[in-house]
């Protein structure tokens, strides 16, 4: 009887170590069950492999380059982009039935863009197809249409439209720049006042003095341009509208009037007077002309520009010894300084989100135009150039254009907001200057 | 036929009731020679009534034949008859003389018929009455003697018969004996079968008892190096198992790493991605590697964020999985992956 107990104690010991088992099993099967996941924090740190096709075409085409180089060229200047070599494409489909994703996926493209240009009397009418080829699908498909001598435009229009349906941005690549060239020298000097296309393409000169012109400023509706001149001897505000050249003068304060910066909503223009004797930044009504003193240091306050939002002011200021980035959470607030570390940090240029703010950064004995972090205070440098000044950034926040030098020669470089590749506008005479990227107009 | 069975079960009371058969036989004596022998002068010579009694009850054919004679003497009487009438027409005068002469002899020979016949019938009643009384007594006599008879038959009887039961009796006490002393012998036998096979069950039992205790010591024995085995083997498979664990985690571990890397070449995030956008993506691979299916469980809220997401998953030819079954299965055959930008460009 005892042994017998002692043997069932046994097999309940044993009844108990099996369900101890698989209690264990229970926790090891559920524990493996506990899916797998794969965290992916970080992307490809190069531009995406895109296919832009060489469009067919019906009817008489324009001279000059092809819409889809065009395409092409802009998808490249952003620097998020990198477009196939047309010359190794197995096929060039023209819309969808033509499209093998099999082949694009091989030739590791990501996006095939495909489309037809018709000339219908005189405009030339394109129809346009973006695939995704790793999931086989369209993501765009649209016409558009634009005059004979226009084709630039429905180009970057194509641009923009794909940009946007791959990146979840607007497309920057209909906006303008301005830029200030300065050709010949000492007596011979001729400054210039351009307009282009982003692509440095199309430029028309608005504004040619002896006379230095500088920081040219777009207005919110990209109709007009502010800009500093010394075609009086001395420097003076203008305003300029494009359309009709009309100029008004802004500021012509005695000493100095300059670094002119629009309010996001048009109404007002930030500047930096020495009316006073001491350079200060103020804040110009243009509606009743009244100006309001926004800073009131014996330092140089300075090269003013608002936030994305139109409620804080980033300034330069050298009230800490050397030139600092500051920043006042409304006109009049006390200034933060931003910038540290480094001897010279100037001219801030707010993106338009908030999230950043570039500047022109001196580190050891180059200049270079750095990106900070509003949030993380993070500082990265953007451009691997020595000579770096004037940064503006594209509407969309993703391209940054700023100016460099090149072989001793001032040029306009754009690169994209991540410093991922630069792509240098086609220089024309002289030196260029002072590039101030155009709003997003519709 | 009737007629005889009557008689013979009549027989037994002619016996019994000679009175009766007496009377019987006078009577028919009177018409016999009233028909008959009415000429007869001399009575005397009649023969005894005892004797005619005494035909009458022997044998029994005898009334027949006096059928017969009665028949052929009818015959022959007819045929007298016929001579008779004849001779009695002659005769008739002188008969009537005769017969008146005749008559008076004859009445008084009646009278004094009549008288004897009388006293015969006295005599003979006297007779019968003492012969009755005598047979009555006879009877009695033999009855007594039946009855003694009777009784000692009964006596015999009964005394044979208490005999007999005293022998049965005696007969059942021994045979009750022999029984009792048989079942006693056999309730002996039985005990002692009882006792032994008792005692082969004890000894089979306490036999039982100790096999199976031998029994339990072995299996206790047994147990106890099954479980030593078991615990050992056990102790070896987990070992094994964490060993396994550790390799199929180690080259999990691996393979994450290996995909992680593939995504993050593949993973264009779009321009208007921003930190805290996650898109989770589940996919479900083949054991070769390729990608079998992709779906989208948690959007980010951006479809060019989501998209670019599933770009990059469907862009993969071929994923990087380990060769071991095991592991794929567990940590490959399905899987999440969480498209989070912590750092953009």
């Amino acid at each position: 009887m005892h042994k017998s107990n002692n043997s069932r104690h046994g097999l309940a010991k044993r009844h108990l170590t099996a369900i101890g088992w698989l209690l264990v099993m229970c926790f090891v099967a559920s524990s493996a069950r506990a899916e797998l996941l794969i965290r992916i924090t970080e992307g490809a740190n190069s531009a995406i492999p895109v296919a832009v096709v060489p469009f067919a075409e019906s009817g008489a085409m324009p001279a000059g380059d092809k819409v889809s180089s065009i395409v092409q060229a802009d998808l490249t200047m952003s620097g998020e982009f990198k477009p196939l070599d047309p010359s190794k494409m197995l096929s060039l489909p023209s819309e969808r039935s033509e499209v093998y994703f099999r082949d694009w996926r091989m030739l590791g493209q990501r996006y095939v863009l495909v489309g037809q240009l018709t000339n219908k009397g005189g405009k030339i009418e394109a129809r346009y197809e973006l695939f995704d080829v790793n999931r086989e699908q369209r993501i765009l498909g649209e016409t558009a249409a634009a005059p004979a001598g226009n084709v630039r435009s429905l180009a970057h229009h194509i641009s923009d439209r794909v940009y946007e349906a791959i990146t979840g941005e607007p497309g920057a690549f209909s906006t303008k720049l301005a830029y200030v060239t300065l050709s010949g020298t000492g007596k011979n000097s001729v400054y210039r006042l351009h307009v282009s296309d982003i692509d440095g393409q199309r430029s028309k000169v608005r504004l040619e003095s002896d006379e230095p012109i500088l920081s040219p400023s777009w207005s919110p509706d990209g109709k007009k341009l502010a800009y500093v001149s010394f075609e009086t001897g001395k420097p003076a505000i203008y305003i300029h509208e494009l359309a009709t050249g009309k100029r008004t003068k802004a500021a012509d304060f005695p000493g100095l009037n300059s670094a002119p910066a629009w309010s996001p909503d048009g109404r007002s223009l930030l500047m930096t007077l020495s009316k006073d004797g001491n350079a200060e930044v103020y804040e110009k009504n243009l509606a009743s002309g009244r100006i309001t003193k926004l800073t009131n240091h014996w330092a140089i306050d300075t090269e003013a520009a608002w936030d994305h939002a139109g409620k804080g002011v980033f300034f330069t200021s050298d009230r800490s010894g050397g030139p600092q980035i500051y920043y006042m959470e409304r006109p009049g607030a006390e200034a933060r300084r931003l910038t540290f570390g480094s001897r010279y940090n100037a001219r801030p240029r707010p993106d338009s989100k908030g999230e950043y703010v570039y500047y022109v950064h001196q580190r050891d004995r180059s200049f270079h135009i750095a990106r900070r972090n509003l949030k993380t205070e993070e500082e990265f440098i953007v451009t691997r150039t020595g000579t770096d000044e004037s940064p503006s950034v594209s509407p969309n926040g993703r391209m940054l254009i700023y100016a460099t030098e090149q072989g001793g020669k001032g040029v306009l470089t754009v690169v994209s907001a991540d410093g991922g590749a630069a792509y240098s506008l086609p220089a024309s005479e002289g030196e260029v200057r002072e590039p101030a990227w155009g709003p997003i107009t519709r | 036929m009737k007629g005889h069975e009557r008689d013979t079960v009549n027989k037994d009371n002619v016996s019994l009731k000679s009175p009766v058969a007496l009377s019987l036989g006078l009577h028919l004596m009177i018409v016999v020679v009233a028909l008959a022998g009415w000429s007869w002068t001399n009575p005397v010579q009649e023969p005894e009534p005892r004797s005619i009694s005494a035909r009458l009850i022997s044998p029994e054919p005898k009334p027949s034949p006096v059928v017969d004679e009665e028949d052929q003497r009818a015959e022959a009487e007819k045929r007298e008859q016929a001579a008779e009438q004849q001779r009695k027409k002659d005769e008739a005068e002188r008969k009537k003389a005769q017969q008146e002469a005749e008559r008076k002899a004859a009445e008084k020979a009646a009278q004094e018929k009549a008288r004897k016949l009388e006293q015969e019938r006295k005599q003979q009643e006297a007779k019968a009455r003492e012969k009755a009384e005598q047979q009555a007594r006879a009877k009695e006599a033999a009855r007594k003697k039946a009855e003694a008879e009777a009784k000692e038959r009964e006596r015999q009887k009964a005394e044979q018969e208490r005999k007999r039961q005293e022998e049965a009796k005696r007969k059942a006490e021994e045979e009750k004996k022999r029984q009792e002393e048989r079942r006693r012998a056999e309730e002996a036998e039985r005990k002692r079968k009882e006792e032994q096979a008792r005692k082969e069950a004890e000894r089979k039992r306490k036999e039982a008892e100790r096999r199976l205790r031998e029994q339990q010591l072995n299996a206790l024995a047994e147990e106890a190096e099954q479980a030593r085995e078991s615990e050992a083997r056990r102790q070896r498979e987990a070992a094994a198992a964490r060993a396994r664990e550790a390799q199929m985690l180690t080259d999990s571990e691996k393979y994450q790493a290996l995909i992680r890397d593939r995504l993050a070449q593949a993973w264009y995030p779009p321009a208007s991605a921003t930190e805290n956008m996650v898109a989770r993506l589940q996919i479900t691979l083949l054991p070769t590697g390729e990608l079998q299916s992709v779906s989208l469980v948690s959007s980010s809220g951006n479809t060019a964020f989501d998209n670019s997401a599933l770009s990059a998953v469907r862009s993969l030819n071929r994923y990087p999985v380990p060769g071991d079954r095991d592991t794929f299965e567990r940590y490959f055959r399905q899987f999440t992956i969480e498209f989070n930008p912590k750092r953009l460009r």
